[in-house]
């Protein structure tokens, strides 16, 4: 297909493949997520080939690759992607280490302009343009274009009530969504959450992470800072403490100021509205016992 | 032992937030590795903090807690240089040239 339009989150991403440029299709992951929409938030001219970068444009931001397996980091490459800077316009450099046959490509962007332009190479037939890595990095410009947080969380609806469970790898996102699933509550995912500030209050959103997720959202009333403990304890928290938690778990590239400065303020505005907790639980049903007993409070 | 004279200032790679009388800090990171730093300061850091402005020394700082605080010069001596130590160690503060 020549046009690819895709709804992740609120956010309407429209693909469109340039003059002698690739047929666009989707891997099963965005499947869920095509739209037909017109009106679009951004729009990615899809080019086959690569570009070459101005020479004085200054790398401000790389990443490894690292891959987690049973909870054990492997690097693999030093070099994976970054973010470059020349004048006004930004342009990520990165592999798409999934794919049968490695490729390179480049997107050239501006947070202040919807128009962005990608090339890959090797596409003259057929490709997926959201391809790992580049779906979370256009996902995460995007929450930084309207303000929005994205961040290590699992979150789930319960009885209509909204509750995000967040931490970085390992101190049980995911094992918290399974106990809510048990009691009957929508998982909206366990990894990964966008929220956005809306008309009525805050709402969490998936983004496509595996094959089968399908596209998903909440209400959001209460935000958990979780890690795994000897008992099941709420603690409170509130002011600089409740923000910098949020922050470090938050998704994010410090290599700008105003980025930096953007998510501290949604970070505080959220924090203003939305009760925020550490939460040391003991990985069964007892904890979502205490939760909705502290909430009937 | 450090100079009370030395003038310090805020680094230019943290971006700052002030709620309540704390502060959240934030340093600027060039790759994804170095950025699982967020910092807090209480009331006495953000104290301290907002008197490194890049004009007073260490032991004008020094005097200034001691009058807020009522508490004895070498108390509040201690206290600083360890702030000053950690502030330090985080690239969160400078020394002026």
């Amino acid at each position: 297909m020549q046009n690819l339009n895709l709804n992740i989150a609120g956010y309407r991403i429209c693909f469109l493949s340039a003059e002698k440029g690739p047929d666009l299709i989707p891997s099963e992951r965005f499947r869920r997520n095509i739209c037909s929409t017109c009106e679009s938030d951004v729009q990615v001219t899809v080019h086959n080939g690569l570009i070459k970068l101005p020479g004085t444009a200054l790398r401000v931001f790389h990443a490894p690759f690292v891959e987690e397996i049973n909870g054990v980091q492997l690097r693999h490459k030093a070099n994976f992607w970054s973010i470059w800077k020349y004048r006004k316009d930004l342009y990520i450099l990165t592999v798409f280490p999934l794919m049968d046959t490695e490729k390179n490509a480049v997107l050239k962007f501006s947070p202040d302009n919807k128009n962005w332009d990608l090339w890959i190479e090797g596409s003259n037939k057929e490709i997926d343009p959201f391809e790992y890595p580049l779906d979370g990095l256009i996902l995460y410009y995007l929450t930084v274009m309207h303000g929005d947080i994205m961040i290590h969380a699992s979150g789930v609806n319960h009885s209509g009530f909204g509750y995000i469970f967040s931490g970085v790898s390992g101190k049980g996102k995911s094992t918290m969504a399974s106990l809510w699933e048990e009691k009957g509550a929508k998982v909206i995912h366990d990894d990964r959450l966008i929220i956005r500030k809306k008309k009525n209050g805050y709402m969490m959103y998936n983004t496509p992470v595996y094959n089968n997720d399908t596209p998903a959202e909440s209400v959001l009333n209460r935000i958990f800072i979780i890690e795994h403990g000897p008992e099941n304890r709420i603690t409170p928290l509130r002011g600089a403490l409740a923000i910098s938690m949020i922050m470090s778990n938050c998704i994010q590239h410090n290599w700008d100021h105003d980025i930096v400065e953007g998510l501290l303020e949604s970070v505080t505005d959220m924090c203003n509205s939305i009760p925020v907790a550490k939460l040391s639980f003991k990985p069964d049903k007892r904890v979502i016992t205490l939760i909705i007993k502290d909430e009937q409070r | 032992m450090t100079d009370l004279n030395i003038i310090l200032k805020h680094s230019p790679s943290v971006v700052t937030r002030k709620t309540g009388n704390e502060y959240v800090l934030v340093p600027i990171a060039d790759n994804i590795a170095d950025m699982d730093s967020v910092f807090t300061l209480n009331e006495t850091g953000a104290f301290i903090w907002e008197l490194i402005d890049g004009k007073k020394n260490i032991g004008n700082i020094v005097k200034a807690l001691t009058k807020e605080y009522e508490t004895d010069e070498a108390t509040a001596e201690k206290d600083i240089l360890e702030f000053i130590g950690t502030m330090h160690k985080y690239l969160l503060i400078g020394s002026r040239e």
